[in-house]
């Protein structure tokens, strides 16, 4: 079944490499919704049973892996979904094949067992993104690519010296063993491999995959490859890119809690953790331009769950994973909106647009519905797990760093409020083009926040479960 | 073993001191190209003597990965960039003595390496280290695309070093796809400069400053 996971998306890619026209969008459309159907399937499976193996222990989903194969399955349909509508208005050249690349080399990522190759993948996740970034080719959008290129190339290669260093003390220690560079391995090795070299190793591979991940400092990149990018690769982008490099990190985490103690990855990404917050919450007051904004966003709730991943315990770590699958949805539905705002209004600056909820009533509604969700309110699910997150904190002993959390949170939800209320209300400085007709457009979007107030209020059977297998897999 | 690889390592970064110090473009390709060969020449020398046979074929790889094939990109970027004046007032000097500081850093970083094992091309590791970092400086420092292209090469050929040192080889796969990445890298960057040239008449990236905030 994984074999498939990843030939579907890779071999729809190479289909739409020549393909134009109708055949285009209806493959789009079928390597979308199988992608997301095999995905949904592979989560099933491997939450029924055990870990599923594929190619001779190359591949390997566990629970952990699941949690991002099915999110990426759902976050990559919910975007697919959008782009025939953002592509109506341009020529769709190598859109659709890159998109699916980039969805290929995601689930690449969190799919294998090697690390080796799992940096490859990441890695290829830049690559694959790095013309849909500048696929509008403005003056900006070129920018961003370049910015986006170089960062995330010299952030992916510290991250390889870290798994080079990985590989070096599991080697060291045990000689050539086989597969060292097998997750699976590492942490059978973990108890032996050398402390100070294992600590080493995982700054390197924080400042790297953290580069990926958006965490400041090394965020520089985001808001402008977010913001330029069009909204289906900016929703792709905020709602499971990010994550795929907290992803990285979190695989290496466990390992290096046997080998150097559980204070040394704690502290790291508690410091990360509460520095985002406090850039995000500071450019959210700053942001005029919305994308900018919403990337901002990112980067706070990427703070956010590394706090949680920092004040570890079943309790943090399960609200990290919680909130890692909260913001994507969220934030994907408001990337999503935000490009059909964008291209009703014509811009991407706050001050350009307004009186969102009358003129653009069927964007509007849902519009503000997941702003309410992104700020943290219930009930949506991203209140249930920043209160997962927050008590963690509290009850693991770190009652400073949670204070000055909610704080700098308190701050980052009048910033994305201010805007928020500024896109919805008010009168616009021009009237914005007739909003799409049809509850159509409506659908994906609703479907996406009804699955927000299920994990806001009521969760569907399994969800335990499957957060618990997660949990058992990062502290063990 | 231990004095083939000292003695191939501080060459490499000798060389790598020389690109920082010197201003012109051609001349700071054709160091590149010398630093690759001597990296590909480490990685030949350890696979012979350490009997690791799949260092020789990384070894070759390199050689024409990183010894002729991105050498070519990179002279097909900077062809159309006119050759840049030294520009007064800005000497290579204090970039230099910051090198030198990073030298020492390298050795302090990675202590914890050097002294948990006991490996004959210990002494090397800072050293591959210290090429590492002052392709970073470069790519931080870097004026234009191609310094910052060339800064992360050579932090690359730093790192690949290290690996070669500390591990005597990573497996094939990875090894693959670390090539395949830099060279993928090399060429979406020609694309984006050709196309930042076209836009701003010049891969002078103060002109790129739209994005701010």
């Amino acid at each position: 079944m994984l074999e498939a996971l990843l030939a579907i998306p890779l071999v729809g890619a190479v289909l739409l490499w020549r393909a134009g026209g109708r055949v285009a969008t209806t493959l789009h459309a079928l390597t979308a919704g199988l992608t997301l159907v095999t995905a949904i399937a592979v989560g099933v499976e491997v939450n029924r049973g055990d870990a599923l193996v594929a190619l001779g222990g190359f591949l390997r989903a566990d629970a952990l892996s699941a949690w991002m194969i099915s999110l990426i399955g759902i976050v990559g349909a919910l975007a697919a979904s959008e782009a025939p509508r953002y592509l109506a208005h341009t020529t769709p050249a190598r859109f659709y094949p890159l998109f699916h690349l980039f969805v290929f080399t995601m689930l690449l990522a969190v799919s294998t067992d090697d690390v080796g190759l799992m940096w490859v993948a990441v890695e290829g996740t830049t690559l694959a993104s790095v013309f849909l970034v500048n696929f509008e080719r403005t003056r900006a959008s070129l920018e961003a690519s370049y910015k986006y290129l170089l960062i995330c190339s010299v952030g992916i290669a510290i991250a390889f010296l870290g798994t080079v260093l990985v590989y070096f003390a599991g080697i060291q220690q045990f000689g050539d063993e086989a597969h060292a560079l097998r997750w699976t391995t590492l942490m059978r090795l973990a108890p032996g491999l050398a402390p100070r070299v294992i600590e080493l190793a995982f700054v390197f591979l924080v400042v790297g995959y953290g580069t990926k991940a958006g965490l400041a400092p090394m965020h520089t990149w985001l808001p402008d490859a977010h913001s330029e990018a069009p909204a289906p690769v900016s929703a792709l982008m905020s709602g499971v890119l990010l994550s795929v490099g907290v992803y990285a990190i979190l695989r290496f985490k466990p390992a290096v809690d046997v080998a150097a103690g559980p204070g040394f990855a704690r502290s790291i990404l508690l410091a990360l953790g509460l520095l985002s917050l406090a850039v995000a919450a500071a450019f959210l007051w700053t942001s005029p331009n919305y994308k900018r904004m919403l990337a901002y966003s990112s980067v706070e709730h990427i703070g956010l769950v590394c706090l949680g991943l920092g004040f570890g315990g079943a309790l943090g770590t399960a609200g990290a994973l919680l909130h890692i699958a909260n913001h994507a949805l969220a934030k994907s539905v408001v990337f999503l909106l935000a490009g059909r705002i964008r291209a009703a209004y014509g811009s991407a600056e706050i001050a350009a647009v307004g009186g969102l909820m009358r003129r653009m009533p069927r964007t509007g509604a849902p519009f503000l519905a997941a702003m309410l969700a992104l700020v943290g309110l219930p009930p949506f699910g991203l209140f249930v797990s920043e209160v997962m997150i927050f008590a963690a904190g509290f009850t693991q002993g770190f009652p400073g760093v949670a204070g000055v959390a909610l704080v700098l949170l308190v701050f980052a939800f009048a910033g994305l409020l201010r805007g928020a209320h500024a896109i919805l209300y008010g009168t616009p400085p021009r009237e914005p083009a007739a909003e799409v007709p049809g509850w159509r457009p409506v659908l994906p979007v609703a479907a996406a926040l009804l699955l927000l107030l299920l994990t806001g209020l009521a969760w569907p059977p399994g969800l335990t479960d499957a957060l618990d297998r997660v949990v058992a897999i990062v502290v063990p | 073993m231990t004095t083939a690889s000292n003695l191939l390592a501080f060459l490499g970064l000798v060389v790598t001191l020389l690109i920082v110090w010197r201003q012109s473009w051609p001349a700071r390709l054709r160091l590149f190209v010398a630093q690759s060969l001597l990296l590909a020449a480490l990685a030949g020398t350890i696979g012979v003597l350490a009997h690791r046979r799949g260092l020789l074929l990384v070894a070759a790889v390199f050689v024409v990965v990183k010894g002729w094939v991105i050498p070519r990109v990179l002279a097909r970027i900077g062809s159309g960039e006119p050759v840049r004046p030294v520009a007064p007032g800005r000497s290579s000097g204090l970039v230099l003595l910051g090198t030198g500081g990073l030298v020492v850093a390298a050795y302090v970083i990675m202590l914890p390496v050097t002294s948990a094992v006991e490996l004959p091309t210990e002494g090397a590791i800072p050293l591959a280290f210290a090429m590492a970092l002052i392709g970073l400086l470069l790519c931080v420092t870097g004026r234009d695309a191609l310094g910052h292209i060339l800064g992360f090469l050579v932090f690359e050929n730093g790192i690949f070093g290290l690996a070669i040192l500390a591990t005597y080889g990573l497996p094939g796969i990875v090894e693959a796809g670390v090539f395949l990445d830099v060279l993928v890298i090399v060429l979406i960057m020609e694309a984006v400069v050709v196309e930042v040239r076209r836009e701003h008449d010049s891969i002078d990236v103060d002109r790129l400053r739209e994005l701010r905030g």
